[in-house]
């Protein structure tokens, strides 16, 4: 199967919203706006942390809030330098979104976390554990919601049955993400 | 209602370097935006991280409600349109109205041979990373009517 006709291409897959559990994003919102924008989306790897900071970027900027995101990773680091400078370009009107906050140094941690109270909007970050910034979701998966993402890109005709998709689970231990490259992997046999 | 739209001069979509694309946006909408914008790009699709290039950009500054206009781009001499297992290469044109979320978008074909490059062969097996000991048929295979 060519790339492009894979149903669980990133593209496919970034085109689904979160799915708050037990929440809605109005309430998301109220509760971040009750943290005074500062505040933390906490889970497990694959639990749809990037995928909410994504969608909360738009919801907030369609709100009329200027954001700036940075991503980091262990293939994308983020150095002192480009943290002091990150800062002195930033805009007391604009929210910062942090992708990946226990990733980054501490001093680095301590200098953003410190200069956003002043200098910035708000600092919203994701974060494997809780403890860098008040919790305002703690991200968190089930079977079922992984039966609907795959309900909602499988192509028509060839379901995955449920029960391979909850094994398929329990093998990742709850990472939606790494589930869906399986299914990836598994429909790029099957042309 | 909304309608933007990209007419490809006689509905050709695949093109060879350096050819020039032809065609005819129009629009009906609403209320006249402030600009149209419309690029020829190439983005990437497949399991990896995403990667779009823009080739060229027009922008129609206050187009109005509803009208049409005549466009032509040439083309790069590459990257080639391709699909592997892991990742494809699209060429696109696409229409966006500002503001608005409005957007039309139409693939293209950009190769010296006439049609996307393929790689590798498309139906070629690999092990399931959760498979199990290789020697008979995966069960997994069997669920998602995999062809051997």
């Amino acid at each position: 199967m060519k790339a492009r006709d894979n149903p669980f291409s990133v593209e496919r897959i970034h085109a689904i919203r979160y799915r708050p559990l037990h929440t809605t994003f109005p309430e998301i919102l109220a509760r971040l706006h009750e943290l005074n924008y500062r505040a933390g989306i906490i889970g497990p790897e694959g639990s749809g942390k990037t995928t909410l900071l994504e969608d909360l970027r738009q919801d907030l900027e369609s709100q009329g809030w200027r954001t700036k995101l940075i991503f980091v990773n262990d293939n994308l680091p983020l150095t002192s330098a480009q943290c002091r400078r990150f800062l002195c370009e930033l805009a007391r009107e604009e929210l910062v979104l942090l992708d990946g906050a226990d990733l980054i140094r501490r001093h680095c941690w301590s200098l953003l976390k410190r200069t956003t109270i002043t200098r910035a909007a708000g600092l919203v970050v994701t974060s494997h554990r809780p403890g860098l910034l008040p919790t305002l979701i703690d991200c968190r998966t089930t079977p079922a919601l992984l039966r609907d993402l795959v309900q909602e890109l499988q192509p028509h005709g060839r379901p995955v049955p449920p029960d391979f998709l909850d094994s398929l689970y329990k093998r990742h231990a709850g990472n939606l993400r790494a589930c869906l490259r399986d299914l990836y992997d598994l429909y790029t046999q099957g042309a | 209602m909304d309608k933007l739209s990209i007419v490809l001069h006689e509905e050709r979509t695949v093109f060879a370097p350096h050819e020039m694309v032809r065609g005819t946006i129009e629009w009906s909408l609403n209320k006249a935006p402030l600009s149209l914008d419309l690029s020829l790009f190439w983005y990437t699709a497949g399991k990896g991280t995403r990667d779009i290039g823009v080739a060229e950009t027009s922008r129609f500054d206050d187009p109005g409600p509803v009208g049409s206009k005549d466009f032509s781009f040439t083309l790069p001499q590459g990257p080639y349109s391709f699909s592997g297992k892991l990742i494809s290469l699209i060429w696109a044109i696409e229409l966006t109205c500002s503001p608005g979320s409005e957007t039309i978008r139409r693939e293209i074909t950009l190769s010296p041979t006439g049609q996307e490059i393929v790689l590798g062969d498309a139906s070629s097996r690999n092990r399931f990373p959760w498979g199990q000991d290789g020697s008979g048929p995966n069960p997994l295979e069997r669920i998602l009517g995999i062809r051997k």
